[in-house]
């Protein structure tokens, strides 16, 4: 028999007993649309990762600190001392730090376009004339960290002014406005060796909208790196952790460069890390969680895979007769195995396309909802690609198929003497 | 035609041995129409399902066409049966819920017959046994007597050389059983195909050129019916050995 003549057979002896293939395709429909969400949600989470990542940092930027001494990790063994300046905790740890002649070194190096150490300044309070005290921390403003301006421009940042989250304006009096560009902010900064205290009063450049996917940006200011780097000398002046920093950021020429300059500031012996390197362990997360969906999924499918294999032995008992005609008018035993296997490839097409599809109907009217409870602002969580569906239903068939191999067997091995003898 | 030369067929082992078929020899000419005539247990079934390659008795030959057919791989059993028999049984056969046309196709797809000329040869099959009408009908809709015709349209579907009837009219009362004999030995006439049929009705039997009464698995006579000079020609070449 012809393969497309017994595709139509098998659809048609399917056709003849439609309650029992909709059960068997539902239950294998639970795993597809387990699967498709799980594949959906995956998606979407990295999609949402890598919107964090692009508005957090520059793909172009690495992450250097020096490298700490492997003994430091056993806690049963003094510590060598190593020159230079570091952060003192308590009993007996240490966290190295970089200096100026560091810097330098990084500065250096070869398709290094800018090195900024890490101004891990904070202010005492920022406030305005008539308004309460509230903490900030600081940092220099990078352009190329994607921001949702409420106001203002972003782009050359003066000396004299600051980028103000929309959360600061809104406790320090100003409206989310262009209205509110120009008017001034007082940032006070306190030394702690001396006591004294510095005020800087800067002009408001820009209002950015405090996103949910900045991980710092809610609750620092941003002022030029040149005001910063004031600060926090003026922060740190007289400590022992003058002219030091926790680490730097090297900017690299460009995206293609980022790993040799990794490699060059490695060989340097420093810790360097790439912003991928940084965000890495996110998408490990996603995958992570995408992976246990999908396992139950499996799950789901395997229990499914028990009911195919029951239906299909009920259905070869019950054509007993009809297999042993076929195989007296001359059908092979391999064809008629293949009738079975088809049957149960389209009880696993069904059951894929029912499952995934309702999975896309489920996900789309969901998707608005998960937003909104979640806050995600305009992303979705589930995405579905197109592939997905393609892998789900083409998987599931291949289950099915091999769920049907027993079965099918036996109605391949069927003596069709014995066969049309059954009545 | 069809030879059968010291066929033997044995089911069981030791103590339990049952000889089904004993040194059967048996020669049929070309376009005959046999009876083998037979109480149940007599080994009849046994003797048409060695003939049509649905069994394979232990030993001897069955030569159809030159051919000993014992000798053939299974796929060449297969593929000697989907083109060369036709088979009725007593219960019909017929797939209830499959309709007209797909009962009477079903021999074709598994001969590999491509679907134009498979549409040309169901209508064919269906127009000789008078069903044209039915073709869309579901089988399970028909009465036993249009059941049978449908099946013997699937038997001739496909131009067979000989088909084997096993009980033809056993089900059916007088009336549609006579039409379906007609319908049988006005195809046996027409096309000179070998009809082989399997029966204990002694009427039945007495319709056919050659009548072979076997009994205990063994042939116990073959008759001649001097029905006309034709039948008498062919069955004076049914020898028993």
């Amino acid at each position: 028999m012809k393969l497309i003549d017994t595709v139509r057979r098998a659809g048609r002896s399917l056709r003849q007993a439609k309650a029992r293939t909709l059960l068997t395709s539902l239950a294998i429909g639970v795993g597809a649309f387990t699967i498709t969400l799980a594949l959906a949600a995956g998606e979407g989470g990295r999609q949402y990762a890598s919107d964090i990542i692009s508005s957090n940092t520059d793909v172009r930027e690495l992450y250097v600190q020096p490298k700490g001494d492997d003994a430091s990790l056993d806690p049963t063994r003094p510590r060598e001392y190593v020159p230079g300046p570091s952060m003192q905790f308590g009993g007996g740890f240490s966290q190295k730090m970089l200096s100026g002649d560091d810097i330098e070194t990084l500065e250096g190096l070869e398709n290094v376009s800018e090195v900024t150490p890490i101004y891990n300044a904070s202010a005492l309070y920022v406030t305005r004339e008539g308004q309460k005290k509230y903490q900030a921390g600081l940092e220099p403003h990078n352009s190329a960290i994607k921001d949702e301006i409420i106001a203002g421009s972003t782009d050359g940042v003066g000396d004299n002014q600051v980028i103000l989250p929309s959360a600061f304006a809104e406790v320090l009096g100003l409206p989310l406005n262009s209205s509110s560009i120009g008017q001034t902010v007082d940032i006070v900064m306190a030394n702690s060796v001396t006591e004294e205290q510095k005020t800087y009063t800067l002009e408001v450049k820009a209002v950015v909208k405090s996103s949910i996917l900045s991980a710092v940006g809610s609750t620092t200011l941003r002022v030029s790196r040149d005001t910063v780097a004031d600060m926090y000398d003026f922060n740190m002046r007289g400590t022992p952790l003058e002219g030091a920093f926790l680490g730097a950021t090297v900017l690299a020429t460009d995206e293609q460069s980022v790993e040799g300059v990794k490699e060059a500031i490695s060989d340097k012996g420093y810790l360097a890390q790439t912003a991928e390197d940084l965000m890495g362990f996110l998408f490990q997360f996603i995958n992570v969680l995408m992976g246990v969906l999908i396992g139950f999924g499996a799950l789901a499918v395997l229990t499914s895979v028990f009911g195919i294999i029951n239906t299909q032995y009920i259905s070869v008992l019950e054509r007993t007769q009809q297999i042993g005609l076929m195989k007296a008018l001359g059908m092979r035993g391999r064809d008629v195995g293949r009738l079975f296997k088809l049957e149960a490839a389209w009880v696993g097409f069904l059951g894929g396309a029912i499952g995934s599809g309702l999975a896309l109907l489920a996900g789309t009217l969901a998707n608005p909802w998960i937003s909104d409870a979640l806050s995600l602002g305009d992303s979705h969580l589930l995405i579905f690609q197109p592939w997905s569906f393609g892998v789900v239903v083409g998987g599931l068939m291949l289950v099915a198929i091999a769920s049907g191999i027993l079965p099918s067997r036996k109605a391949a091995k069927l003596d069709p003497i014995e066969a049309l003898r059954t009545e | 035609m069809i030879e059968l030369k010291n066929v033997t067929k044995t089911y069981g082992k030791k103590q339990n041995l049952f000889t089904a078929l004993d040194d059967v020899s048996l020669s049929i000419p070309e376009g005959a129409s046999v009876a083998i005539l037979g109480k149940s247990g007599s080994g009849k079934s046994t003797l048409m399902h060695a003939m049509s390659g649905l069994d394979r008795p232990q030993q001897g030959e069955v030569i159809v066409d030159g051919q000993d057919i014992l000798k053939l791989k299974q796929k060449a059993v297969d593929k000697f049966r989907a083109e060369k028999i036709g088979f009725i049984f007593q219960s019909f056969f017929v797939q209830g819920n499959e309709s007209v046309y797909d009962n009477v196709s079903l021999p074709l797809e598994i001969a590999k017959i491509p679907r134009a000329e498979r549409k040309r040869r169901v209508q064919r099959a269906l127009t000789s046994v008078e069903m044209l009408d039915k073709v869309r009908n579901k089988a399970k809709d028909l009465s036993g007597g249009q059941k049978q015709r449908l099946a013997i349209a699937r038997a001739i579907a496909n131009e067979p050389k000989i088909i084997f009837a096993d009980e033809p009219t056993g089900n059916l009362d007088s009336v549609t059983g006579g039409l379906v004999e007609d319908m049988l030995f006005g195809y046996n006439r027409d096309r000179g195909v070998t009809l082989i049929i399997v029966t204990h009705d002694p009427e039945l039997a007495a319709k056919c050129d050659v009548l072979v009464n076997i009994k205990d698995g063994k042939i116990e006579s073959v008759e001649q019916k001097n029905r006309s000079d034709e039948a008498d020609s062919l069955a004076r070449e049914v020898v028993q050995q």
